[in-house]
């Protein structure tokens, strides 16, 4: 398949409503060419999954989603043999007097082997889009697990043998910084970094996502969250936050901020009581920087 | 091979100027981004510079980095163009300025008013009322009520659960992937099942605790700490330091409690004596690192910080725990006061390196720092303190 070139996908990601810087674009632009995965790391809610689901969508390919925690083994990420039917074969064949080592072959082909994502994703005829999401949450073994599907696109099984790539997935790997991840996972990727968008880019952001928002709201909430994040706070909101609380004002029928409003629907901003609470007292100040207070 | 064309020599250049500013860049990364440069329309200079900072960088700090040293690096290069040395001074921020930066913002955030939180009030039970109780106005009736709640703590926090499974011999869950791969091993049918239970998290505990003068307050009280700890939990190891540094897993492990205490005291010459740390941190890293540390490694250092040493002995020992250790836990006693501010120099430079800074003037207090240790790392720098009170 020919892969789109730089100023393609620049203009794809924009088509697909996602809003995003031309370094972006290069370093998805970079993995693509180079065949080389990409880690993606950042706050919470500054849309790092969204750049997988993105990209699925441009390339026109599924995406497949390994979601990350702790004790993820190698059973629920890579393969798992399908040990009830491996028993229930024995049994059958029971009768019938095949060769312990036609058995043995038998029991250990392709039909008795349960892919889990990677396999999945690795097996598949066309190249499809690889999210292994927050992948911080993982334990440190888990990351060793990767290692080979990295950078030699194998997966080896000891029954059968090295199982090496149909077609070679793109890569996303997306994480929170809640733990570093090992210098031998970060050599294999290539590395982005993504922060909180500057107001214009949050404007816009916010108009594409809620296209029916009145353009002065637009503004005023992309104003507080900035402010908003200014603030010492335990969950500082992301990007999503801002979208949920624009489509929420604009159910409501609201075109404009006002501390009641705010007050009311803080809940959907924040998520933490302690956050709350100290924004709550602070709100006078916050709607003086966002210019809410000026007008009324 | 191919001829050196002058793009490719100062792609090398460059390559060599990042590692000396501590970039770790393989020779792979190298043809990568060469490769990567056939690929990319050069229609302006910015295209080029994003291709490599998409390539480079492998954390968050370097890809911030990356502009600053990019032009830095074609700006020394084009004044060394006539003079063909092109020798790169090393300058801006070095790894000192960086954590001086650092420092200094969690400073910042250390000066900030602690949090407003309403406190709850209830009718003071026995607990309650020695949980709020400094350390040093225990009585000896109060130390033994005090020690049974240590060791129950000690206990639940050293006997964690992973979610990884291991066999067990409890027929409690079976286990059908090792009940297969047991079986078939045998034959065609099954003789035995296999069971299995979640492993234990192999957490290890290093204890430093520092017995020196300005920590005679607190040190007994320590040690006791320190005992109650060795009593529930095995993979722990235990230093006493002050002038020199001094292991006293053995004597805690093999003896009554005062008798341990005593042996300490009688071993360890310098008891109450001055302090140097950084050199006791070096001499530990140099003789036990190697064996004691590992990322499943939690140290706890219980000292007031009054370091006499050079804080550049301080800071590179610490700079090496940090590293290879899962966590960082510094119990400071003096820390409870209203008007603490991490002023003692030795702590200072130490702090940086501190994943958690706690008072352990009450149970309290200690209780909140010792829910710390099962936790991971994280690496925003605001949660390093515990508040206290």
């Amino acid at each position: 398949m020919q892969l789109p070139s730089l100023d393609q996908i620049q203009g794809l990601l924009n088509k697909q409503g996602y809003i995003s810087e031309e370094f972006i674009a290069m370093s998805l632009f970079l993995s693509m060419q180079l065949e080389k995965p990409l880690l993606i790391e950042g706050p919470a809610g500054v849309g790092k999954t969204e750049i997988a689901k993105v990209l699925a969508k441009i390339l026109d390919t599924e995406l497949i989603r390994l979601q990350c925690y702790e004790g993820l083994d190698s059973s629920h990420a890579l393969y798992e043999w399908n040990y009830q039917h491996q028993l229930l074969y024995l049994k059958m064949l029971d009768e019938s007097n095949t060769s312990l080592k036609e058995k043995e072959a038998n029991i250990f082909s392709e039909k008795f082997l349960l892919k889990r994502p990677i396999l999945d994703a690795i097996s598949r005829e066309k190249n499809v889009v690889l999210l292994i999401d927050e992948i911080d949450r993982a334990d440190e073994e888990f990351e060793s697990f990767l290692l080979e599907v990295l950078s030699d696109w194998q997966i080896t099984i000891p029954e059968i043998g090295t199982y090496i790539a149909k077609s070679k997935p793109h890569i996303i790997l997306t994480g929170n910084r809640t733990r570093e991840l090992s210098e031998a996972l970060r050599r294999r990727c290539l590395y982005l970094w993504i922060d909180y968008p500057s107001f214009e880019k949050e404007l816009a952001i916010v108009q594409t996502k809620v296209p029916n928002i009145d353009q002065n709201l637009g503004k005023e909430i992309c104003l507080f969250m900035k402010a908003l994040r200014e603030m010492r706070l335990e969950k500082t909101p992301g990007v999503s936050e801002a979208i949920d609380w624009a489509t929420a004002l604009v159910n409501m029928n609201i075109d404009h901020l006002d501390k009641k409003i705010v007050e009311d629907t803080l809940g959907v901003v924040l998520k933490d009581w302690q956050d709350m609470k100290h924004t709550q007292d602070s709100l006078d100040e916050l709607l003086l920087k966002t210019g809410v207070s000026k007008k009324m | 091979m191919k001829r050196q064309t002058s793009i490719s020599g100062n792609l090398v250049q460059l390559c060599r100027f990042l590692r000396r500013k501590g970039f770790s860049l393989s020779a792979a990364d190298e043809s990568n981004a060469l490769s990567a440069l056939k690929l990319i329309p050069i229609k302006k200079e910015s295209n080029f510079r994003m291709c490599l900072k998409s390539i480079f960088p492998k954390s968050k700090y370097q890809q911030e980095r990356f502009d600053e040293y990019y032009n830095e690096f074609w700006f020394q290069l084009a004044k060394a163009v006539d003079s063909k040395v092109k020798k790169v001074p090393e300058k801006k921020q070095t790894p000192a300025q960086k954590k001086e930066a650092q420092f200094d913002s969690i400073k910042k955030w250390l000066n900030l008013e602690g949090s407003t939180e309403e406190k709850e009030i209830a009718a003071p039970s026995a607990i309650e009322l020695l949980s709020k109780k400094h350390f040093e106005e225990l009585s000896e009736e109060e130390l033994r009520l005090m020690m049974q709640l240590l060791r129950k703590m000690a206990k639940k926090i050293t006997h964690t659960k992973s979610r990884l499974r291991q066999k067990s011999k409890k027929q409690k869950t079976l286990d059908l992937k090792r009940t297969m791969q047991f079986n078939l091993r045998k034959g065609k049918d099954v003789q035995r099942f296999i069971f299995s239970e979640n492993k234990n998290k192999k957490l290890k505990l290093v204890l430093l605790c520092d017995v020196s003068k300005s920590m005679d307050l607190y040190s007994r009280f320590f040690i006791h700490l320190i005992y109650a700890f060795q009593n529930s939990y095995d993979k722990i190891s235990t230093f006493v330091f002050s002038t020199a540094l001094h292991e006293v897993t053995e004597i805690l492990n093999n003896h009554e409690f005062e008798q341990a205490f005593e042996m300490i005291s009688d071993r360890v010459p310098q008891w109450s004596g001055g302090t140097s740390i950084g050199s006791c941190f070096q001499d530990f890293v140099k003789d036990f690192g190697y064996q004691k540390l590992d990322k499943k490694t939690v140290v706890l250092i219980l000292s007031d910080g009054w370091d006499t040493g050079k804080p550049a002995v301080m800071k590179s020992a610490m700079q090496q725990i940090y590293k290879q250790t899962k966590k960082i836990i510094w119990l400071n006693p003096l820390a409870g006061n209203e008007n603490f501010s991490p002023e003692a120099l030795g702590l200072k430079t130490a702090l940086p390196y501190v994943d958690v800074l706690a008072s352990a003037h009450n149970l309290e207090s200690l209780k909140l720092a010792m829910n710390q240790i099962g936790r991971r790392r994280s690496l925003q720098p605001n949660n390093q303190y515990l508040e206290m009170n």
